[in-house]
């Protein structure tokens, strides 16, 4: 855990925390970072307006006017990162379907190639839940579906067509089986979709701007550590709730297998 | 929000700065004193120990001529690396399996397996076809790590870096011989030898027409095809007019398609010239016509309709997996066995270095598979194996009419075929002999 600390993907071992714990820990972070800071930084902060008059509106001014824009950009990223999450979802869908069609198809095949096409579709479907989906879980693009993807290619253009019927079902398991590839293609590319690092600087920069201008307001010190207590909570849940929708397949708000496992059932069921 | 308030109360009933700082940080301090044990009980921050792994390569083809074969054996041995795993794994390690393809072709077998051993494999169980093996063997001599093989195989080899889960001529060819040239085979003496054209097809013949000549018989004819060739025509044709009574096909892969097709529109009769195969399987048999195979017969360790009760259970358990219209035949059955056999080494040795699965090895090593019990041999590092005969049924699996009465001990360098050699890893390793020509 430490290694990784230093590189980039060194944040990523908090997706192995346990969703309610990693709320907590967002939270306690920000609350403490702003309950520190109210200890540490208040009273040099509160040096630059201790001495004019109603300070306390200005900065009140200051941060409604600050939590217009932060609350915009957060909002906006949120939204963003939930439509990440959902277009990953729907391609993961379309995938399995365009899957099931071709199932569909190969099964039209005479034996012994429609018993091999199937088999190699099970194959797939089978690795896509056993061991795929657990390596997009941490982060890292799956390799060996490639393979079965063209092993299932290479036993479909071996087979010749014999009648116009096969013909048919030949033409539509290829061009079924290029859908399949082009929404298998788009699974993977997400696998590694996420904020930008910039937006995560400018949102982590916010909520410490947000935090400090708090600490400018002059009130009891007890009053202080509660009120701005509360607005750190919600900032950290704020937080949280970006970060676990920030990769589709990582996190407590992530992508399934489900729909490959219902394929997977109904293809044993046949 | 205003400090209006706060400055209205008495001096004296409001805490200094000081106070508060104290009180609150003693607060703080119990509350996470309070906390902690309920957030990180049991893990450091929380976090669940990541598990530990233990790579392992199968180095099989799942593209290109073999394949289809190949990746039933691949199945067999990720099945049974998942019950492993499901059973708590190898030394406390689950095992990490990587299988890249090398495409049926030479090159990428070393590729691959370069791969494998860089990315730390501590084992590698794979290839189908001797050229296979042979061309990856060196790298693990030179690497002193093990390949463990499950394919039946010609012999006249012994490499330290090779566990041998395959069956060699003396368990298969040299009973399938026997029984052809008996009285329940049909007292056969015209016998044509037909093969793929690599190292396995060839070695087998030369083993095949060494123990002949022992019994004074020599093959009416032999011939040798390209991996892939599939117009046999001509072939059958030369069978036919040597007046072969059988015929000995050491063939592998699709090719088998073309020739049962050739030999049906020949209308070869079984019973009169049955064909013995030594790489038909039921994987294989699906691609085949019933009506054209039938009645042949297959030399095998392994065949599905085997009725043992560990048998049916290891089949059910296997479809269960991967899917319920799958097959299960020789080479999977050894190959889902050496895996096992690999774990029982690393368990025994307490580690996955060469050196001591080495040691473990050359005690010997036993695991009951679906069957029948299989042994490794300390001094070969091969298996002793059910010499098993099946005739080919019209639902593509095997009635079996001839078994071992025990499990035949390996012999890589039978004496008739290879004079002077000897292999015994326990004594001082191979003994060489006179150097032997292996030709068409």
């Amino acid at each position: 855990m430490n290694e990784g600390l230093l590189s980039p993907d060194g944040w990523y071992w908090l997706y192995e925390v346990p969703p309610q714990r990693l709320s907590l820990l967002f939270i306690g972070v920000f609350v403490g970072f702003y309950w520190i800071g109210a200890i540490v930084f208040r009273p040099i902060l509160r040096q630059f307006v201790r001495d004019t008059a109603g300070s306390n509106d200005i900065v009140g001014y200051v941060l409604s006017c600050f939590c217009v824009f932060y609350g915009l950009l957060l909002g906006l990223i949120a939204v963003t990162a939930y439509q990440n999450v959902s277009d990953a979802g729907a391609n993961v869908a379309r995938e399995a379907a365009a899957l099931s069609a071709l199932y569909e198809d190969v099964s039209q095949y005479p034996d012994p190639h429609g018993q091999n096409l199937r088999w190699l579709l099970r194959d797939y479907t089978r690795y896509v839940i056993k061991y795929a989906w657990p390596l997009q879980k941490r982060g890292i693009v799956p390799e060996e579906g490639t393979i079965r993807a063209e092993a299932f290619h290479d036993r479909l253009l071996e087979f010749q067509p014999q009648t116009p019927a096969q013909e048919i079902i030949h033409a539509e398991a290829l061009r079924q089986f290029n859908t399949f590839l082009e929404w298998r293609r788009l699974r993977l590319f997400s696998v590694k979709s996420s904020l930008p690092a910039t937006m995560w600087y400018v949102m982590i920069l916010g909520a410490i701007l947000n935090m400090a201008i708090c600490w400018l307001f002059d009130m009891r010190f007890v009053t202080q550590l509660v009120l701005g207590g509360i607005l750190a909570a919600y900032l950290g849940t704020m937080m949280h709730l970006v970060f676990d929708m920030n990769q589709p397949f990582r996190g407590d708000v992530s992508i399934t297998a489900e729909p490959f496992e219902v394929l997977y059932q109904r293809m044993n069921d046949a | 929000m205003t400090p209006t308030a706060a400055s209205a109360e008495p001096a004296a009933a409001r805490p200094t700065r000081r106070q508060a700082l104290a009180h609150g940080t003693a607060a703080t301090l119990a509350a996470a004193r309070a906390l902690a044990p309920a957030l990180f009980a049991g893990c450091s921050l929380g976090i669940p120990p990541r598990a530990r792994t233990v790579p392992v390569g199968l180095l099989h083809s799942q593209t290109g001529p073999l394949a289809i074969s190949a990746t039933s054996l691949r199945d067999a041995q990720i099945f049974a690396c998942e019950e492993i795993n499901a059973a708590g794994g190898v030394l406390g390690r689950t095992i990490d399996i990587t299988a890249p393809d090398p495409k049926s072709r030479l090159d990428l077998f070393q590729r691959r397996a370069k791969a494998l051993l860089d990315a730390g494999s501590v084992a590698v169980f794979g290839c189908w076809t001797s050229s296979s093996r042979k061309a990856v063997v060196p790298l693990f001599e030179e690497r002193d790590r093990l390949l463990y093989y499950a394919v039946q195989y010609e012999g006249n080899e012994s490499s330290r870096n090779v566990v041998y889960g395959g069956m060699v001529p003396n368990q298969q060819i040299v009973p399938a011989l026997d029984w052809l040239v008996g009285p329940e085979g049909g007292n056969r003496r015209k016998i044509y030898l037909l093969g793929s054209d690599y190292i396995y097809p060839r070695t087998a013949h030369y083993v095949a027409k060494r123990y002949l000549a022992t019994k004074g018989l020599k093959p009416v004819g032999e011939a040798y095809h390209p991996i892939g060739h599939s117009d046999f025509t001509a072939e059958v044709k030369r069978i036919s007019a040597s007046g072969a009574d059988c015929v000995l096909n050491t063939i592998n892969g699709d090719s088998n398609v073309g020739f049962f097709a050739a030999l049906a529109a020949a209308r070869i009769d079984p019973v009169k010239t049955p064909v013995l195969s030594t790489s038909i399987g039921e994987d294989e048999l699906r691609s085949l016509l019933p009506d054209q195979v039938r009645g042949h017969y297959a030399a095998s360790c392994y065949f599905q309709s085997l009725p043992t009760e560990a048998n049916r259970r290891w089949i059910g358990d296997f479809r269960r997996e991967f899917g319920f219209d799958r097959m299960t035949g020789d080479p999977m059955e050894p190959g889902y066995c050496l895996v096992h056999l690999w774990k029982k080494a690393a368990e025994k040795a307490g580690s996955f270095e060469t050196a001591a699965i080495r040691q473990v090895l050359a005690e010997g090593l036993e695991f009951a598979g679906p069957g029948g019990l299989v042994r490794l041999d300390p001094a070969t590092q091969h298996c002793h194996h059910w010499f098993r005969l099946g005739r080919i049924r019209p639902d593509r699996q095997f009635d079996i009419v001839q078994e071992s009465s025990a499990p035949i001990p390996p012999d890589p360098y039978p004496e008739f075929a290879f004079p002077g050699w000897k292999c015994d890893w326990t004594k001082g390793g191979l003994e060489r002999g006179p150097e032997v020509t292996i030709d068409g």
